[in-house]
């Protein structure tokens, strides 16, 4: 009897060494190292007019503006990870006309952080005038930009041969942004 | 996002399956009866110690292990998680399974002459989790939609279910013929906790627009449904109301369900024997203490038209704006229901082919002993579980041995989702009326826990009434 017990000791004892398993060696405060890099691009603002869209009433308008509320770069989300930003314009003109986009960036108490502005070149013949913008907001702009919470357009229509409703062409404004991100502890 | 990127990440190295292939079929644990209720019955009469007869846990990945992630190697984490990142697949999946049976206990029953039937019962715990490999929301976390114009991303990669709940169940074994034992067991589910996240559908792709360069189409639908969790969260809930509540559910909570199990043995002849069965086919409806979470819609943004903004009929260009807002914060908005809802719990197969061979040869004949049976046993096994992308499957090969008269042993080989060779073990003994089992699969794996794809373990400790003692 005791040596039967005895058998199945070892036999049992046998299994559960089998069982315990050994490891070898594993470092999970890795984890902490993680870094994720995406780079996030959305359409931004667009424009696609024709002439008349800048006559009222028969009247030419040459300075077009508005603001866009943002609170994106608010976000706590965006002020820690966001390390670089790239704003891309592109325009194509086709009217006999000359004209300049301006963006400015303003903070809460409607203070100018960031400006730039681009023009492009009248089209006597029609055909497209394509101009390209690249603003990249690195460092102490990237700083600014994230203090923007407002964005003024701004569309000035340089002087020229005047636009009535039979005036051909239009103004084709594309953008987008990039944003890259730097997500790690 | 990195949170949940990274919870992913690590409970795909975490991962449990519940295959019991070693188990299956041993008849001579009384537990076996559990994943076929019309199995072989080889005592008169068992009850399992409370709380240990049957401990179960079971791991493993079909994805990355936690070795390939974590080894201390001076290699570069970030390189270390690409590469697992790329390497998995959307239906790479893991599962947790752990079961504890609170108390089980069996005896056979019938006529004077031939007790041919058998009735076994008893409440088990069970916690049961998969989630497949969110692939497309990892690969839009690391590398951002830049780099992916048109890819469509997937938004039913996110797939998860997991389930707390209690078992009691009773089953009946009866032996219509020399050859035939049939069996069926009724189960009643009480849940404790339970999330289901398997009907997504949606996606998420950036393709080249006309008015700007890109159109971003968003169409989703997403739906996470949980039970038994919310009342957890209340304010008023305090850990120890928690637990005591919790225990409450045990046993009789406030969401219930059915399922039923079947099986059967047939003896073809002498040596070889088929059997079969099907586990778990039964629902839980989930109508107390539900609290659902929705996103839904359909968006496309090309981006904004702040100067000449296409304001519709009276509409002014703050409306505009406003209508824009609203579009995204709709789209995302999580809308939260108490709707029940019912789950189906994960059925599974077994079946198997065996042939036994190699009768004991007696030094000196000893008539009382019962041993008509073969001492050694070969066959193949099949095993399947229905799970929420698709079944999962596996085959074993086995080989069975009566090493001395009350202990068994029983080796396995399984090829399966998570590996090609895992290698299992298990051993039953028997000391007086004392049963004792211990089984595990790959075992090969031990030697580094941390790269194993998959390791499971049972063990348990019950009291027999051997027929031959009759």
């Amino acid at each position: 009897m005791i040596k039967q017990l005895l058998k199945y000791l070892v036999l049992i004892h046998g299994l559960l060494i089998i069982n315990v398993g050994c490891t070898k060696d594993v470092d999970f405060g890795q984890v902490n190292d993680i870094v994720l890099t995406p780079v996030v691009e959305s359409s931004l603002i667009y424009i696609n007019e024709p002439t008349s869209r800048f006559l009222v009433e028969g009247v030419e308008v040459s300075v077009i503006q508005d603001f866009v509320n943002i609170n994106i770069f608010q976000e706590t989300f965006t002020s820690s990870y966001l390390i670089k930003a790239v704003l891309f314009i592109e325009t194509n003109n086709t009217i006999n006309r000359a004209f300049i986009v301006q963006v400015d960036f303003l903070d809460d108490l409607e203070q100018l952080q960031h400006t730039f502005s681009f023009s492009s070149a009248a089209s006597p013949t029609n055909s497209p005038i394509v101009t390209e913008h690249e603003e990249v907001f690195e460092n102490a702009s990237l700083e600014r930009l994230k203090n923007t919470t407002k964005l003024v357009f701004t569309l000035k229509v340089l002087p020229g041969e005047p636009i009535n409703n039979s005036t051909p062409g239009r103004i084709i404004l594309k953008s987008k942004g990039s944003f890259y991100l730097n997500i790690e502890n | 996002m990195k949170r949940i990127c990274l919870f992913f990440m690590l409970i795909s190295v975490l991962s449990w399956c519940q295959n019991k292939q070693i188990l299956y079929g041993f008849s001579e644990i009384p537990q076996s009866m559990l994943l076929n209720p019309g199995g072989k019955v080889t005592n008169k009469g068992y009850f399992g110690v409370p709380l240990l007869s049957q401990i179960h846990i079971n791991a493993g990945t079909s994805g990355t292990t936690m070795y390939d992630l974590f080894a201390n190697d001076g290699l570069d984490f970030n390189l270390k998680l690409e590469k697992a990142l790329y390497h998995m697949q959307a239906n790479d999946f893991v599962t947790i399974n752990q079961q504890l049976e609170v108390f089980s206990g069996g005896f056979a029953y019938g006529n004077r002459f031939e007790k041919d039937k058998y009735l076994s019962f008893g409440l088990y715990q069970e916690l049961d989790f998969i989630a497949y490999f969110p692939k497309d929301y990892a690969v839009l976390a690391y590398e951002g939609n830049q780099s992916n114009i048109n890819k469509v991303f997937n938004a039913g990669h996110f797939n998860a279910k997991a389930e707390l709940i209690s078992v009691l169940h009773v089953g009946v074994n009866k032996k219509v013929s020399e050859q035939l034992s049939v069996g069926f067991r009724g189960k009643l589910y009480s849940s404790v906790m339970d999330i289901d996240a398997t009907n997504n559908t949606g996606s998420f792709v950036t393709v080249n627009g006309t008015n700007n360069f890109y159109n971003h189409i968003f169409n989703l639908d997403l739906e996470v449904k949980t039970s038994g969790i919310a009342s957890l969260n209340n304010n008023g809930a305090t850990s120890e109301s928690a637990i005591k509540d919790l225990r409450k559910r045990l046993f009789l909570g406030p969401n219930l369900g059915l399922g039923v199990d079947v099986g059967f043995t047939y003896q073809l002849t002498k040596q070889w024997m088929v059997d079969g069965s099907l586990q778990d086919i039964g629902f839980i409806s989930h109508s107390k203490d539900v609290e659902n979470y929705k996103v839904s819609g359909n968006y496309v943004f090309e981006g904004v038209n702040p100067l000449f903004p296409e304001t519709g009929v009276g509409q002014t260009a703050e409306d505009y704006w406003n209508a824009i807002e609203d579009e995204f914060n709709e789209l995302f908005k999580v809308d939260t229901t108490q709707t029940a809802y019912t789950t189906w719990r994960p059925v599974k197969l077994n079946a198997s082919l065996n042939y036994a061979f190699g009768k004991k040869k007696y030094k000196d004949c000893n008539c009382l002993r019962d041993e008509s049976g073969y001492q050694n046993a070969v066959g193949l096994q099949l095993y399947g579980i229905k799970r929420p992308k698709q079944p999962q499957m596996a085959l074993t090969a086995y080989y069975f041995r009566k090493v001395w008269n009350g202990l068994q042993t029983k080796v396995t080989y399984t090829i399966d989702s998570f590996t090609f060779y895992n290698v299992g073990l298990g051993i039953s003994a028997n000391l007086g009326m004392f049963n004792f089992y211990i089984m595990a699969d790959n075992i090969f794996q031990y030697k580094n826990i941390y790269d194993a794809q998959s390791v499971s373990l049972q063990v348990g400790f019950n009291v027999l009434f051997k027929k031959n003692e009759d």
